[in-house]
């Protein structure tokens, strides 16, 4: 990338007078007779809408005439049109860089209407600050990396296979990496699913049938990720299996490590016996081994209180489908459900509470404040709305606890330089618009590794994260805007390896490589400037908005 | 770049359209987003702020818009409609029917001049929950995408009785063209379909008269108090009673209003829980003297960070809760409303008499979806929502048709956007596998 | 007060009403700046005396653009950025604040900390950009002109706030301040989590230490002089002066220059 001198700009300003939005309150002639005034411009011109086919003609037109090296567009707002005059430059041959736009609508004649002299002065001013950053403006090109069109998914339980297999499916050479000696993940232990009531091993079973089935998924069960190098698009994984190591080249990473459950020990006298969770219940219902009369199940156990602020999801609808189940086998059976709110959303969840209601299920409300007392064969639980306290009797108890992160979350997020959140789920680059995607690009997350979610919501996130992913490898490059953050060779003696710079960076795109350096991976960078303004030695340096850029610009405001 | 020859065809342009868009158009496959109004952006773009993050809603959507407008593999048809389908997974043909805009799309500057000089007034504007009025030529918001106004041709004179003209003239740009007409688009090779054509609100079928609804102007819908509460809304986001502009010091939410009920709907409409809180945190940043209530028969708060929002909400923004159910809503002589309800905790009947109620109103089937249901040949399930299978949460009856988000089921922006990309990968799959 | 200064305090009062300040503004392209043209867009007035430099991200604002801003003259400093936890590049406003807070602590030295303004406008507050702009403007207009503007630049403030930008510029100050975060939010080196108001104390004395220190170095860059001359024109206790000299030494940042009788000075490297 060559460096421009200043004395090498050939300016050309278009001053647009956006019909009568600009040029209804200052006269644009004026304005662009004045910009032919200021250092390095060889060429003005007013138009009546710059935006239109003629006045992007007059631009092209007056590239070439005037062999014109940066372009300033004074009109109304870069947010809406810079890509357009970019576009447009580009097409005669300018590089997009070397256009600075100037906005004299939005920000200036629209808000300055009661006054004309000032607003025109403003124009002015304006002017003369885009045109000296554009003497500044050097051409740039994007970023382009090559993509490795393959795809690791790790963890085999719903969400991961599913991931694995859309992916396998639109064409990608596909590693769905498994720490059990199994697939399936929970899917192994559940006996029925709600809330249809088929079995689970008929889902499980079909979605392993699918995954051997296809060519261009390999599975390695009793496998870790051990280490993992690289960048988007080119990822080196290391994949240990049975104590062999395994290489594998990838372009995009999908997490579905899924969740734990928790085993509430010393809460409501948990015993593993008369008093269980609801997945040993599970067990306990396929082995046909349930025979209790008397049940209570508690819900939110461990879950949605000081210990354990949030809500699991899935734990009302499980016990409501055990519920249910036990209620056909035996109508005689009775069963009391013991909740603080009964977390059934939508519309089928919603229908299978009132069908457990409509069964002779009973559910009794109780109180974070006022828990219920489990002893040996009663509980004694207070309901508000009686405004009584109740001493229910039970053979069996089930308590239904939240699934809790993985222990080894830690490590798989140190490996991928991905963040956990405050209950060690994995977190997401933004929970509303961006939730299969990480902040660092290439990685992705789905299902209960990212926050406990039911069956549905774990193969709906696979799927997403399969088309996220899919949105990187589909392509044999990847290409970022060329306004990153870069440190030049001629300022790696500045860098003091303080490291201040990673620290600041929210994308992990700035890193040490075994040579002690500092290294801004391109492709990563977003272009935010943080690194930069903050790096202590100045010696980064910010793509399209450099130090000697802003400076300029500042420095015209100053009037010199 | 593989250029695939076949494209997806997607049906509505709310969060979840746009998602879908997004995502196939960067995986390189061609993208027909049909929407039937104007811009797109949906119900999100008519929010002030989204749970839990209270992130700006347009703030966080509006890069969105812009990406899809200007995407190179994602042609936006914006009033429009799908009219018929032919063929099957693989190769549909499908018939648009794209209404008149009456203004020239690649000519529109969106400098607003002809709305300035339209004398047609008072026209309630659908996006600002018709709380405030727009002229017959119009753009429903600023930001909006396309940035291209419209006439609409019920109110316009010019179209209906041939005077005026006004904004022909007015508009410096010759973007005003009273001389088009519908037309009807055939789009072909079309290899799958996503329907995502969001949702209805429960006060356009059904008049909430019980509650006070349209009897008293403080009773609202979510809807609307998002406008009032949004700065860029009707009140430019300083919260006032419309019957006497006072500023409401006790403000009742009062959820489930037609869900869960024999009477109305009997689903749950997942999201009002969380809104809820969501709406009293933000007026409560307007007014620190604010008194929250909220209304509730279970607090249905499962995604992420939700239970630690209603906890602030409890803690910090001085929201209270009252497990009940809500009898009717009447009003006082100063047009305040006074909700009778069964409170819980004591199981006595209440009343409590408030400045302001907004009705969480149930969520329900886009309008139109039976007529939809029927050209694209999918059935719907008991509710009017698209049916699918919870383990096939994407897929409809028919092969090669994919839904996502509120079509199917009432739930939240970050399910919709999971789902969309779910639903963009499936049809990737059909695409790309063949 | 003088009948003469009751005669011409009305012209007084007029000369300060028709100042209108030279105003700068910073606007983060993702939301300030959408802001600032969703005012536009709605057509709301305000004071058309700021000029604005869009940036990508207020994280992207170097202490320097403030400092380099006010010693061109301008007569107030404003940075917009998003509202906290709303940054489109996850944290930026954040380290923007801090930026923002440092500057304001070497700015309060030289009592030009009411001249600078850090805000957040959302992309959809339009309104209160047009109401931000107005009242910070119309705050600058009681100020008066700063003293570093106009056609006669009091020197000695010009050189204040070059010793300014000099030490926040310092790898020091600039390593304080990039790592606060991580210190007072996580950890440090050693495991151990900083309170915000003991960083402060540290930073505080931080800054003056620098500030002092720069102004010395400023001062020698125009000829070499003694720690006694120094002392006296910078207004500082000499013992303090000598202090700073032993660590400009140590930084190899000054040396021993001639000698002026038995009295040492020193020069600037």
């Amino acid at each position: 990338m060559s460096e421009k001198k200043e004395e090498d700009a050939r300016i050309g300003v278009f001053v647009c007078s956006c019909g009568s939005n600009i040029g209804g309150l200052i006269d644009v002639k004026e304005v662009a007779e004045y910009a032919k005034s200021l250092p390095n411009v060889v060429f003005t011109e007013d138009n009546l809408y710059t935006c239109s086919e003629t006045g992007l003609a007059q631009i092209k037109n007056g590239i070439k005439e005037h062999n014109l090296n940066r372009v300033v567009v004074a009109s109304c707002t870069p947010r809406t049109h810079e890509p357009l005059f970019r576009d447009c430059i580009k097409d005669e041959g300018l590089n997009e860089y070397l256009f600075q736009f100037v906005n004299i609508r939005d920000q200036c004649t629209w808000v300055h209407m009661k006054y004309p002299h000032e607003a025109l002065e403003k124009a002015k001013e304006l002017i003369q600050m885009g045109v000296a950053k554009a003497a500044k403006l050097e051409a740039l090109e994007n970023i382009v990396v090559d993509a490795t069109p393959t795809a690791m998914v790790v963890g085999g339980g719903v969400a991961g296979m599913t991931a694995a297999l859309s992916l396998a499916n639109q064409g990608f050479e596909t590693h769905l990496v498994e720490k059990d000696n199994q697939l399936g993940g929970k899917l192994n232990i559940i006996n029925t699913l709600f809330p249809t009531g088929q079995d689970a091993s008929e889902l499980l079973e079909s979605l392993k049938k699918r995954v051997s089935n296809n060519p261009n998924l390999t599975v390695y069960t009793s496998a870790k990720v051990k280490d993992i190098g690289g960048f988007v698009g080119n990822y080196e994984v290391e994949v240990e299996q049975n104590g062999k190591s395994i290489d594998l080249a990838i372009g995009v990473i999908v997490v579905a490590v899924g969740a734990s459950l928790l085993t509430p020990t010393g809460k409501y006298g948990y015993d593993g016996n008369k008093r269980i969770t609801q997945y040993e219940l599970e067990k306990k219902l396929k082995d046909n081994a349930v025979s209790a009369k008397d049940i209570v199940m508690i819900q939110c156990v461990g879950a949605r209180n000081d210990e354990r602020k949030y809500c699991s999801n899935v734990c009302c609808m499980t016990a409501l489908k055990n519920a249910l189940l036990i209620k056909e086998k035996n109508p005689n059976t009775n069963i009391i459900i013991l909740f603080r709110d009964l977390y059934t959303p939508g519309t089928h969840y919603e229908e299978y509470y009132r069908r457990a209601r409509e069964a002779g299920v009973i559910f009794l409300s109780y109180k974070l404040e006022r828990e219920p007392i489990v002893e040996e064969n009663n509980i004694k639980v207070y309901n508000e709305y009686i405004g009584e306290e109740m001493s229910i009797p039970y053979d069996l108890l089930v308590l239904s606890t939240p699934l809790i992160a993985n222990d080894d979350n830690k490590e798989l997020a140190q490996l991928l330089k991905v963040p956990l959140e405050e209950n060690k789920f994995f977190l997401e680059a933004h929970v509303k618009l961006r939730p299969m995607d990480f902040a660092t690009d290439g990685v992705f997350i789905c299902g209960a590794a990212k926050w406990p979610v039911d069956l549905t919501e774990s193969i709906t996130q696979g799927y997403a994260a399969a088309g996220r992913a899919s949105t990187i490898i589909s392509h044999d490059t990847i290409e970022v805007e060329g306004a990153t953050s870069f440190l030049p060779e001629y300022n790696k003696n500045l860098c003091s390896g303080c490291e201040v710079c990673i620290t600041v960076c929210p994308y992990k795109a700035i890193s040490k490589n075994e040579n002690d350096e500092i290294e801004i991976t391109q492709v990563l960078c977003k272009g935010c400037g943080v690194c930069g303004a903050t790096c202590t030695n100045h010696a980064i340096i910010i793509r399209h908005f450099t130090d000697e850029q802003i400076l300029s610009e500042i420095y015209a405001f100053g009037g010199s | 770049m593989v250029k695939n020859s076949k494209s997806v065809l997607i049906i509505g342009a709310g969060i979840a359209g746009i998602q879908a868009a997004l995502d196939l158009g960067d995986m390189g496959i061609t993208v027909h987003l049909i929407e039937k109004n104007p811009v797109i952006g949906g119900k999100m773009a008519q929010l002030d702020k989204t749970f839990p993050t209270l992130d700006c809603s347009i703030c966080i959507l509006a890069p969105k818009l812009s990406e899809c407008y200007r995407h190179p593999n994602i042609n936006i048809y914006t009033l429009s409609e799908v009219q018929k389908i032919e063929g099957s997974i693989g190769d549909f043909t499908v018939e648009v029917l794209k209404r008149a805009r009456y203004v020239k799309e690649d000519a529109c500057t969106n400098c607003g001049d002809c709305a300035k000089i339209c004398p047609v007034r008072g026209i309630p504007n659908y996006f600002d929950a018709n709380l405030k009025n727009m002229a017959a030529v119009y753009i429903p918001f600023p930001s909006a995408v396309p940035p291209v106004h419209i006439i609409d041709k019920n109110s316009c004179v010019y179209l209906n009785y041939g005077i005026c003209g006004l904004c022909a003239t007015s508009c410096g740009a010759e973007a005003i063209d009273f001389t088009q007409k519908d037309e009807i688009l055939e789009i072909e090779k079309i290899g799958a379909i996503i329907v995502a054509p969001g949702y209805g609100l429960m006060e356009d079928v059904n008049p909430l008269t019980k509650y006070g609804y349209k009897k008293c102007r403080n009773v609202v819908t979510s809807l609307e108090f998002e406008r009032l509460i949004c700065a860029s809304g009707p009140l430019e986001g300083h919260l006032r009673r419309l019957s006497d502009g006072v500023d409401p010091k006790k403000i009742a939410f009062l959820q489930c209003i037609g869900s869960r009920s024999d009477r109305d709907q009997k689903y749950c409409s997942s999201i009002c829980c969380m809104y809820c809180t969501k709406a009293a945190m933000i007026a409560y940043e307007h007014n620190n003297d604010l008194e929250s209530y909220v209304f509730y028969i279970d607090m249905r708060a499962g995604g992420k960070g939700f239970q630690t929002f209603l906890r602030r909400g409890a803690d910090e923004y001085n929201i209270k809760y009252i497990k009940s159910k809500i009898s009717q809503i009447n009003v006082d002589l100063d047009e305040s409303p006074i909700i009778t309800y069964e409170d819980y905790d004591t199981s006595e009947i209440k009343q409590m008499k408030v400045d302001l109620a907004v009705l969480a109103t149930c969520i329900i089937p886009s309008q139109g979806i039976e007529k939809l249901a029927d050209v694209l040949g999918i059935e719907l399930n008991r509710y009017n929502f698209i049916k699918t299978d919870p383990f096939l949460p994407v897929e409809t009856s028919m092969e090669g048709i994919f839904t996502c988000g509120c079509a199917r089921e009432p739930m939240d922006i970050p399910r919709s956007v999971a789902e969309a990309s779910g639903a963009a990968a499936r049809a990737a799959e059909v695409i790309k596998g063949g | 007060m003088s009948k003469f200064y009751l005669k011409y305090m009305h012209l007084e009062v007029v000369n300060i009403m028709s100042f209108e300040p030279k105003i700068l503004g910073f606007l983060c392209n993702w939301c300030s700046y959408a802001g600032a043209d969703l005012a536009g867009v709605s057509r709301m007035q305000y004071p058309p005396n700021i000029r604005v430099i869009r940036v990508m991200c207020s994280g992207r604002i170097d202490p320097k653009f403030i400092f380099e801003a006010l010693r061109v003259g301008a007569d107030g400093v404003i940075v917009l950025g998003c509202h906290l936890g709303d940054c489109h590049y996850l944290e930026g406003n954040y380290e923007a604040e801090k930026k923002f807070d440092m500057v304001k602590r070497f700015l309060t030295l030289i009592g030009f900390d009411n001249r600078i303004r850090l805000d957040w406008v959302s992309a959809s507050e339009g309104a209160r950009y047009a109401q931000v702009i107005t009242e910070f403007t119309d705050h600058i207009k009681t100020l008066g002109p700063s003293p570093a503007g106009g056609d006669n630049p009091d020197n000695e403030i010009l050189e204040k706030l070059k010793a300014i930008e000099d030490a926040a510029g310092s790898d020091r100050m600039r390593a304080l301040v990039g790592r606060e975060r991580k210190i007072t939010e996580q950890e440090n080196v050693y495991g151990e989590t900083i309170s915000l108001d003991k960083f402060n104390e540290i930073f505080d004395s931080a800054i003056r230490d620098e500030y002092n220190r720069h102004r010395i170095l400023v001062s020698l860059e125009k000829e070499s002089m003694s720690v006694k001359d120094l002392a006296k024109e910078l207004q500082i206790d000499p013992s303090i002066v000598l202090e700073h000299m032993v660590t400009l030494k140590s930084r190899g940042q000054v040396d021993f220059g001639e000698l002026l009788g038995i009295t040492p000075t020193f020069y600037k490297l």
